[in-house]
């Protein structure tokens, strides 16, 4: 026979200090783990949804980021024959030849200090290629003239990118660039960027090279040739699917990953301690009343029950309340420095499904840890001594 | 008085209780040290490169547009005496990789002149600084990357950079620096790399350096040449943005996560949790032992004493968690191989005994506020009530 809920939660209330910092204490660490999961789970569901597979990302063989490649004309030309490349309308094949730049941009304050913003230099197939990059306000630029859309996450995380700011974009400080639009692209990481006519940027920054080809293909299925074509003897350079290409930047994203789960695992611990404490007094405090349910027939199963369900429910309030409280930060944008690319990404703090689920799994494992020993003690109780102590 | 006896007894009247409390302390103090140390880690490089009285030397408008080499000479004239600019030493980031290794390298090439003098914190010995400028294709290789990799002195190795000319460049390794602050930066010759550059062929910009160090004589030179040194290039193609370099690379750091803010953050959370965690074990031993106290307090022991004895009581809890706590991490980071890991920017991750005190005294002053409570209880106790309310 179990013990009903509802005795629980009275026992819990009768000692109302013990229960709320224990509360407290499981509140806090949830919240932490939410928090630094967010950072992990951003950066990741930033990279994650900037790929595509069906796009095919060369560079210079040699070098690891666009940022760093050099692409000249007669190369850029050789991989127009790319075998699977989808068609424009025009019949030209979807070969974006991109060029990767950078500008300093201040932060919103606070800080306020200034970040390694990416520039690209784009022709018209570039929107064809990238698919998800969608204009949410203004216009497009003029590709004649020094106007340049604007990433939404670069909007809300540096200053003057709104439509109708002035920035200064170039080896030069006196080539000011109008922002005349605001786009999207999935909440990928090109909404980290600034984006300008191709011809305009290379002008800026003495650039008569470009950086990337990404080709669109028509069926996913050729990506392993087209590669293979681009690597071969034919062009010679490196190339990747898009989606590799932004899983390989976010190597961070493991470490962040590993040093998260290292002080979760710490304060997780130390949570069970607390919740261990909790448990262990309030066994010792309810001897008679523990023996006086033996005695009326609850057997040990429901004792142990009794106690784990307590602790539980502690837990499990405490995580909502903690995923309650993280949630002031979701949606709020860091930015980290990729050193592959040496630019910013402007991500966004995420409480997903999985920092959820991981929450909830935290909580049940610091309850169950936390209570099973005090438990199993409030189950070996000797119900004549204690009725006789009391 | 206090006897510490007694206090020593109430500690072991409930040893589980008093075990668990110390081990709740002690690991969020052991994310305090750990956090701390990285804080500090960024603190000491911070004021180190602010000790060596460098400018850092970029690009206006970004700091990845390169500068051309011949801005060198141009800020050299700005001191014709060479005494109050002691050195300006080029940069050109590489990055660069092994054949066939993924794993990143911090590759820089460098003016080989002027690089001795600009950065006299590698403490290069004579042999060293000779092999240096006699051999070309010298590579200096930062202990722990060394170490890392199984490279020796002596020994031919290959990078691929990640740069133009995006071909493998043979290094010969002369020295490992190991008495250098930086273990992990690979260091070569800039002169190297354009004769290379220019054997390509294929137009690729020659030149350039990432950016530009120069060595001062002294703080007021270095504010003086800061303005200097921008205005000269005001209105050029290339325009500079001269900073300290503390300011510089501080730039750099705070576009990694933010860190010193977010752990700083971190930190006190934990202590946070350590508190109520100590404060709710604190009352719990009050509560268990109210019966004594007013008994004690009967017996004329003031209320002042019952406070003592719950308070050192807490201290001591605490003091023994912080101790565990900050001597973990110290003894895995001084004396095991953890002592040789690599964190970016600061490079080496060190917890200096001073760090352990430190912790110690924060666990100390969670004991104080964990204690407050409850013994203010003990204080105030109405002892005629508390014994009423045991029958």
């Amino acid at each position: 026979m179990a013990l009903p809920l509802y005795y629980n939660w009275r026992n819990l209330l009768v000692r109302k200090l013990s229960t709320g910092l224990t509360f407290v204490i499981v509140a806090v660490v949830v919240a932490v783990l939410a928090v630094l999961l967010s950072f992990s789970e951003g950066i990741r569901a930033s990279m994650k949804s900037s790929g595509s597979s069906a796009n095919i990302v060369a560079l210079q063989t040699g070098a690891t980021a666009e940022s760093t490649s050099i692409i000249r004309p007669e190369e850029a030309a050789r991989m127009m024959q790319t075998p699977g490349v989808a068609r424009g309308r025009d019949g030209q094949p979807l070969v974006s030849h991109e060029l990767c730049v950078q500008a300093s941009i201040p932060r919103r304050p606070p800080p306020g200090n200034p970040a390694n913003v990416a520039v690209r230099g784009v022709d018209d197939t570039a929107f064809l290629v990238h698919a998800e990059v969608q204009l949410i306000e203004g216009r497009m630029f003029n590709p004649a003239a020094h106007e340049v859309i604007v990433g939404r996450a670069a909007r809300e995380r540096y200053r003057n990118l709104e439509v109708g700011g002035e920035i200064t974009i170039g080896r030069s400080t006196d080539k000011t660039f109008s922002v005349v639009g605001i786009f999207e692209a999935g909440g990928g990481a090109l909404e980290s960027e600034i984006w300008g006519p191709r011809s305009m940027i290379s002008d800026v920054y003495l650039r008569r090279f470009t950086s990337s080809a990404i080709m669109r293909l028509d069926d996913p299925g050729m990506a392993l040739a087209a590669i293979e074509y681009i690597r071969g003897p034919a062009v010679r350079m490196n190339a990747k699917t898009e989606a590799d290409y932004y899983v390989d930047l976010s190597s961070k994203t493991r470490e962040i990953v590993v040093l998260t789960t290292i002080l979760i695992a710490i304060m997780a611990v130390g949570a069970v301690f607390a919740v261990a404490t909790t448990m262990y007094t309030s066994v010792d405090s309810r001897r008679r009343e523990i023996a006086m349910l033996r005695t009326l027939g609850f057997s040990r199963g429901s004792v142990i029950a009794a106690f784990l369900t307590e602790s539980l429910l502690i837990c499990m309030v405490a995580c909502a309340v903690g995923l309650l409280g993280s949630l002031f930060v979701s949606g709020s944008r860091q930015d980290y420095l990729s050193d592959q690319t040496w630019t910013v990404i402007a991500y966004e703090l995420r409480i997903t499904p999985v920092t959820v689920a991981s929450a909830v799994g935290l909580s049940i494992l610091v309850g169950v840890a936390g209570a099973v020993a005090p438990a199993l003690r409030a189950a070996r109780i000797r119900v004549i001594e204690a009725l006789r102590k009391g | 008085m206090l006897r510490l006896t007694y206090v020593y007894r109430n500690l072991t009247r409930n040893t589980r209780r008093s075990v668990m409390t110390s081990a709740a302390v002690a690991l969020p103090i052991v994310i305090f040290v750990l956090s701390t140390a990285v804080i500090d880690g960024i603190t000491r490089f911070l004021d180190n490169s602010a000790r060596q009285l460098r400018l850092a030397i970029t690009q206006k408008t970004s700091i990845v547009n390169p500068l051309p080499e011949g801005h060198r000479r141009k800020i050299e004239s700005l001191d014709p005496t060479g005494t109050r600019i002691l050195a300006v030493c080029g940069l050109r980031w590489i990055g660069g990789q092994r054949e066939n290794d993924p794993m990143p390298l911090s590759t820089l090439g460098v003016d080989h002149d002027t690089f001795v003098e600009a950065f006299p914190e590698h403490r290069l010995d004579r042999e060293e600084i000779d092999a240096w400028q006699r051999d070309k294709q010298a590579l200096m290789v930062g202990r722990n990357t060394a170490t890392q990799l199984g490279w020796k002195v002596g020994q031919r190795v290959t990078i691929m950079p990640s740069v133009p000319p995006y071909t493998p460049i043979e290094f010969h390794i002369i020295s490992t620096m190991e008495k250098a602050e930086d273990v992990v930066t690979l260091w070569f010759r800039r002169d190297y790399f354009e004769e290379i550059l220019k054997g390509e062929g294929k137009e690729y910009p020659e030149g350039l350096v990432s950016f530009y160090f120069v060595k001062c004589g002294s703080k007021a030179d270095m504010d003086h040449f800061r303005q200097e040194i921008d205005r000269m290039f005001a209105g050029t193609l290339d325009e500079t943005k001269t900073s300290d370099e503390k300011t510089f690379m501080n730039e750099f750091i705070t576009q990694q996560f933010d860190l010193p803010r977010n752990l700083t953050i971190l930190s006190a959370m934990t202590v946070f949790v350590a508190v109520i965690a100590a404060m709710n074990a604190m009352s719990m031993n009050v509560r268990d032992r109210i019966s004594e106290i007013a008994t004690l307090k009967a017996l004329g022991f003031s209320g002042l004493f019952a406070l003592a004895l719950i308070l050192a009581e807490s201290l001591l809890i605490c003091g023994l968690g912080g101790l565990a706590g900050s001597l973990g991490p110290y003894i895995a980071f001084t004396y095991t191989p953890l002592r040789k890991i690599n964190i970016p920017v600061i490079q080496t991750f060190e917890i200096p005994f001073a760090m352990c005190i430190k912790s110690v005294l924060v666990a100390l002053g969670i004991g104080l506020l964990a204690g407050a409570w409850p013994s203010w209880l003990a204080l105030r106790m109405k002892v005629v009530a508390a014994l009423r309310n045991l029958e």
